[in-house]
Parts: structure tokens; sequence; C-alpha cells
């Protein structure tokens, strides 16, 4: 990984690192980075992948409305509302 | 009143309580996962594990410190007590709940005699605990007798609607009457993980082997296991962690001009470093070019591993995996603990002689088995 590289995952990750932080990242990417390349000797031709650990079917909740929450719970934590909706700047010029 | 593991704690009597690590939530009171994204997040449930408890009758003890969002930092020092470990310890609770996908409460409980359970994924509802890697998150317990952790356990166990992967209440049986199983238990030793391991750990496994029946083995993989699990780990953390925008709830900077800053700027002040590390690791298996190799070839090797796991339970009741590597590295050791959450396995961690202990890990909803061994079992 170099800094371009880290630029552009920075851009997807929405950070805006220091330069100091970059220094940091960018030596330990490149250190997990190389033990990464380990995984290619392994032969995974015939293997498919394996996102859950568990491969039974989920169990489903009826399909059936029930009261979560109000909108004043949800706005509780917000950092700024307005008028019951999340305040946030101005979007369209 | 604080306490040195705490970040909030409660007057109550220690014998009937239980303390939480500070990612579960409880109704009205502050959950920060450790981090300045959430210093200001007061939640608006409490955990399913919670309402079970309390309604058992257990009172709380407090909420527990812990590394930012509970992930492992892959440099420096890993050594420092964990607040569910201490707050055991130090007998201000009888239990201690928290989500250990990264080993450190497992190593930690062994060395400072105290046993952890961490049960099959799907045992233990994860409603109302701050996601971190969705496929491994499982609440466990740390306890110092390990009858009150699978008391604990019977309690907080069974399927929950608010966690579709939690599975029916029959599935696990606790508290089995008389012995699982005739004649001896037959434990793994995987031989090329002992020959990487420090002197303590062999000290360890020696005393396993004197009391129980074993058997050596070659754990396939092992060489890579760290590699996997931090592949996957970072890519569901970058996944997890997206939500905090500094919009709907927990940090948000005040210095912004556009909507744009406002992620970016909320986003980079509110993390620490070892959490931007794991997020841009994350962003770098899972885009084009990286996709394959790493996240695709991950989840390829983890099913593997799985299917090796499965194979070795039809000769093994269980397998017992060392507490440390001959390397104080994080990230190496990281390799011994990652066999339970990649394949959903249920572990005990079980303290043996003085500040030692090994790792049982069994076949999914097996955990009578490991409590059957640990209460000598033969």
């Amino acid at each position: 990984m170099d800094i371009k590289d880290l630029l552009q995952y920075e851009k997807m990750v929405k950070f805006d690192l220091p330069e100091s932080e970059r220094e940091w990242i960018i030596e330990q990417a490149n250190m997990l980075e190389k033990s990464f390349e380990a995984l290619s000797g392994i032969d995974t031709d015939k293997t498919e992948p394996l996102i859950s650990p568990i491969e039974v079917q989920n169990p489903l909740r009826e399909d059936v409305a029930h009261k979560t929450f109000s909108r004043d719970e949800i706005l509780a934590n917000s950092p700024e509302q307005y008028d019951g909706y999340f305040l946030v700047p101005k979007t369209i010029e | 009143m604080k306490n040195q593991y705490y970040v909030t704690k409660y007057d109550v009597k220690a014998d009937n309580a239980f303390a939480l690590e500070d990612n579960i939530m409880v109704k009205d009171g502050l959950t920060t996962a450790g981090s300045k994204m959430l210093h200001n997040y007061i939640s608006p449930i409490d955990a399913t594990v919670v309402r079970k408890l309390l309604d058992k009758g257990m009172e709380l003890a407090g909420k527990t410190k812990l590394d930012e969002f509970a992930v492992m930092g892959v440099s420096g020092d890993n050594n420092e007590l964990s607040g569910v470990v201490g707050a055991v310890l130090d007998k201000t609770c009888r239990i201690a709940l928290c989500n250990d996908v990264f080993g450190k409460v497992r190593r930690q409980a062994a060395e400072n005699c105290l046993y952890y359970i961490r049960p099959t994924y799907g045992t233990v509802s994860r409603f109302g605990l701050v996601q971190t890697v969705s496929s491994m998150d499982q609440i466990g317990i740390v306890c110092g007798d390990l009858d009150e952790g699978i008391e604990t356990l019977s309690v907080i166990a069974g399927h929950d609607e608010n966690d579709s992967t939690t599975q029916g209440d029959g599935s696990l049986a606790l508290n089995s009457k008389g012995p699982l199983k005739e004649g001896k238990y037959t434990i793994g030793i995987p031989v090329n993980v002992m020959n990487k391991t420090d002197e303590k750990s062999k000290e360890a496994i020696k005393e396993l082997a004197s009391k129980y029946h074993t058997e050596e083995f070659e754990l396939e993989h092992f060489e890579v296991l760290s590699q996997v699990m931090y592949i996957l780990s970072s890519a569901e953390i970058g996944n997890n962690t997206s939500r905090y925008d500094g919009v709907k709830f927990g940090y948000r900077s005040e210095n912004y001009e556009g909507l744009k800053d406002l992620y970016t700027n909320s986003r980079t002040e509110g993390f620490g470093l070892n959490m931007k590390l794991t997020s841009i690791i994350g962003a770098m298996v899972l885009s084009s070019g990286n996709y394959e190799k790493f996240y695709l070839k991950a989840m390829k090797i983890r099913r593997q591993i799985k299917e090796q796991c499965d194979e070795l339970f039809k000769g093994f009741d269980a397998i017992a995996m060392p507490l440390t590597l001959d390397s104080q590295d994080p990230y190496v050791n990281l390799a011994l603990y990652a066999l339970a959450p990649l394949c959903g396995l249920p572990s005990l961690s079980v303290p043996l002689g003085s500040n030692n202990g090994v790792q049982l890990i069994s076949q999914a909803m097996n955990e009578n088995v490991l409590f059957d061994i640990c209460k000598g079992g033969r």
C-alpha cells in the first residue's frame, strides 16, 4: 500500500487522516498485506466460500407488525434535530 | 461509585450481580463500546441477555472497560487486563458478559484462574450488542465458578426473534444428569501448534494430558489462521462501522462545511487509530483487485477449516488449544483464538496450574461435553 492507495481507501471509508497516522497505517498495512500473501499457496479451486458458520435455515418470526421505537426515541440520540427530523448541512445549493 | 475495571459502577451486592462489557446495551444508560464515536450514546433498549438476567432477579453491577469496539490491536501491548476479567477477579460481580472475538478474554480468564464460556454461534442472542464482526460475534460468560457460568448460560441461551441467527430453545442441552459418555473422553492436541508455543503453554497441555486420554493431530491451515481471521473480521468491521456518520447518533464533529465534511470529520475524529487501520484493511480486502485474492480466498479457506473441524470431531470429543505462542505479537497469537469464531464452535477457557490454562473446543452445541470434561469426566 502506498499513499495513493491509502488516499483512495480513505475516500471509501470517509476518513481524512493526519500525516502521522498515515505513516503508521501504511507501515502496518504493508506488514499485514505481506502476511496475507501466504493464502495464495492454498488450493481453493474446488471450495465454496463460507460466509456464516451456521448454515441451517434461520428461524423467522411471524410477519406481523409490532411496535418498535417512536420518532422521539429515534431522534433522542441524534447530535442535531429540527422539527422531528435529523438535521444535516444543506446538501442542495 | 467507580472501580478501575468499570466505566459505570452501581452499588449492588456482588453475590447476585452481573457486569457487562460496555458494548452491551442497558435501557437509558450509556453504551460507548469504548469509543469516542459513541461517547454520548444512550441505549433505547435492554439487550436480550440483560432482560433475561434482570428477569431472573439478578442485578447489574456495572459496565466494564474494553478496547475500542472490542477489536484487537495488531501491534503493541495487548496485556492490559480486560474489564470483565478484572471485575470478576475483584469479586465485584458473580459473572460478567462480553463478546470475545479476538481471544483476549479467553486468554486472560484462564491465566487468572477464571473460566470463559464462549458458546456456539447462534446460542445467545446478540440483540443489544454493538455489532462488530457479525459472523463471529457471540456473547460469552466470564466466571470464577463454572457451575455459575453454566447456570447463566441456561438463562441467556435460546431463540430470540430479534436475532434471527439464534437457534431454538431445545438445541442446547445443559446441566445433564450423570455421565455424558461411556468410557474416556478423547482430546486432540494439535502437535504443529504445540511446536510453536511457549514453555508455559506446553506445561498446561502436559498437565491436561496427564489427566485425560489425548491424541496428537496436525491442525491444517494453522499458519494462515491469523490472516483469514483478520481479513474476514476487518471486512465485517468496516461494514458494521460505516453507520457511524455523525447524523443519527454518536459523535459529530464541530468542524464541517458540507455533508461530506460532516461524515469525514466525524469519523476521523471519532475513531481511534486501531479502528482506522481495521477499516482501511477492510476497504482494501473488499476492493476490486484484492477481493478475490484476499476476501473470497479467506472465505474459501474458512470452509476448509470448518470441514476439517467436522472431520476431527468424528474422532475427538474436544480439541485443546494453548493460550500463547512463543511470540508476544498479538497478530501471531490470533491464530490460537480463530478456530472457535471462524467455525462457530463453543470453547471453554480452563485454568490449569498457576496463571496458566487451555482452551477446549468442541463440536457445535456440545457445550455439555466441555463442561463434563472440565468437571473431571475422564
